[in-house]
């Protein structure tokens, strides 16, 4: 018996052995698989804010585009992420709307900061496709949805501007799977608790567009891609309130409407 | 690999059923190569089919089996890491691509003793495996 268990160990040993040796080759290198790098990324997350730029007009506003982006530096400050990674850009547009773009692009209609009641949903809001980011998500749903061949020939050139308008539809008004958007729902909640910032702003924004809902039409593209909210909701606050915190308010009332007022110029 | 003198003497019907049971898995590889089960299934049937055949021909069948129940959990785990690359979001690794490599090596040693014992069983010899005959000899017994 005790033949047969050593005899098993070394075969399992030798297995492991093998495997480990094998694993110190550089095998994607040697057989030059390619691989969606960081540096692709960034090329594929341009060519996609350039077609953006063509058709869409950017608020460039600076008073506006410094509010979200402290906003945004106190979050990312809090949760380790460099803020360089991170590109914000404003949009004037009516559609409830922000998604974010290979690269670390984070696109954001004014019509959402139109539609939410204070910074807090915003920022909830905003943390979510931040999470998307963070988690590589959007490298995840273009890597299933288009394919590495066409993200390569994107960025080579060789793409037509039909594709990449299309991936760019693809990636604005469409949802991540229910696995992803409940990570990023999580993570959100994550970053807004280490920024000390209330979660339940975000719970409560996902409640009020699902009681919405028979009103959603083609301007709310950011509830119909963000399907159940009522349920994210719950979870979210579920979730939150695990964590017991100090928080702090993201912007004075003020500061707030006085945004509100300079975007509805 | 330990090729013996069989010490009872090996009928011509013995001969063929031992070998039969190694070339079973290797006919079902060349059936159904993407799904690893299918080795497996074929071995276990012709296990289970020879149950009350000679000692020669039971022993033989068990040491087909064994054998082919290491190379199935070895090969499953490489077959569903793959299905998780083609449809889910995991990714080629490095890692992966040393298992395959792994798993790769082992099938082709092991396809080379299948086909050699596959022969000599026939010629009515006593071929024992490192391992596999040791584990045959506590679950086969005379």
């Amino acid at each position: 018996m005790m033949k047969v268990v050593f005899q098993g160990l070394i075969l399992v040993f030798l297995f492991f052995g093998l495997w480990f040796l094998m694993d110190k080759v550089d095998w994607i290198n040697l057989f030059r698989i390619e691989k969606l790098t960081y540096k692709t990324e960034q090329k594929l997350g341009n060519v996609f804010w350039d077609a953006i730029i063509k058709t869409e007009n950017e608020l460039t506003e600076k008073e506006v585009v410094l509010a979200v982006d402290n906003m945004m530096s106190n979050v990312c400050i809090a949760n380790n992420i460099n803020t360089t990674n991170i590109k914000t850009h404003l949009i004037r547009k009516d559609e409830v709307n922000a998604f974010a773009l290979p690269g670390g692009h984070l696109i954001i209609y004014t019509g959402l900061i139109n539609k939410v009641e204070n910074p807090e949903e915003l920022l909830g809001v905003i943390c979510h496709e931040l999470a998307h980011i963070e988690l590589q998500h959007v490298k995840k749903k273009l890597l299933k949805e288009i394919g590495l061949s066409v993200l390569l020939s994107i960025t080579t050139g060789n793409a037509g501007s039909e594709i990449i308008q299309e991936t760019v539809k693809q990636l604005s008004s469409s949802s991540f799977d229910r696995r992803l958007e409940k990570e990023a729902d999580i993570k959100s909640v994550d970053y807004l608790i280490a920024a000390n910032v209330n979660p339940k702003p975000f719970s409560d924004f996902l409640n009020r567009i699902a009681e919405d809902s028979p009103e959603i039409d083609k301007n709310f593209s950011w509830i119909s891609t963000h399907p159940d909210s009522k349920e994210r909701a719950r979870y979210i606050l579920e979730y939150s309130q695990k964590h017991k915190g100090q928080y702090v308010q993201v912007m004075s009332i003020v500061a707030w409407d006085q945004l509100k007022q300079k975007i509805a110029e | 690999m330990q090729l013996l003198v069989s010490k009872h003497i090996v009928t011509e019907h013995e001969a063929e059923a031992a070998s039969n049971s190694y070339l079973m898995s290797l006919i079902a590889i060349i059936g159904g190569l993407p799904l690893p089960i299918v080795n497996l299934i074929a071995t276990v049937i012709f296990y289970f089919g020879n149950r009350k055949s000679t000692w020669f021909v039971r022993w033989h069948c068990t040491q087909a089996l064994l054998s082919q129940l290491s190379l199935f959990l070895m090969n499953s785990y490489g077959f569903w890491w793959t299905i998780a690359i083609a449809f889910t979001e995991k990714e080629i690794s490095g890692n992966y691509i040393a298992y395959l490599i792994t798993i790769f090596i082992f099938n082709i040693v092991e396809f080379v003793a299948t086909i050699f014992t596959a022969i000599q069983t026939r010629k009515g010899k006593h071929v024992e495996w490192w391992f596999y005959s040791s584990l045959t000899n506590l679950v086969c017994k005379a």
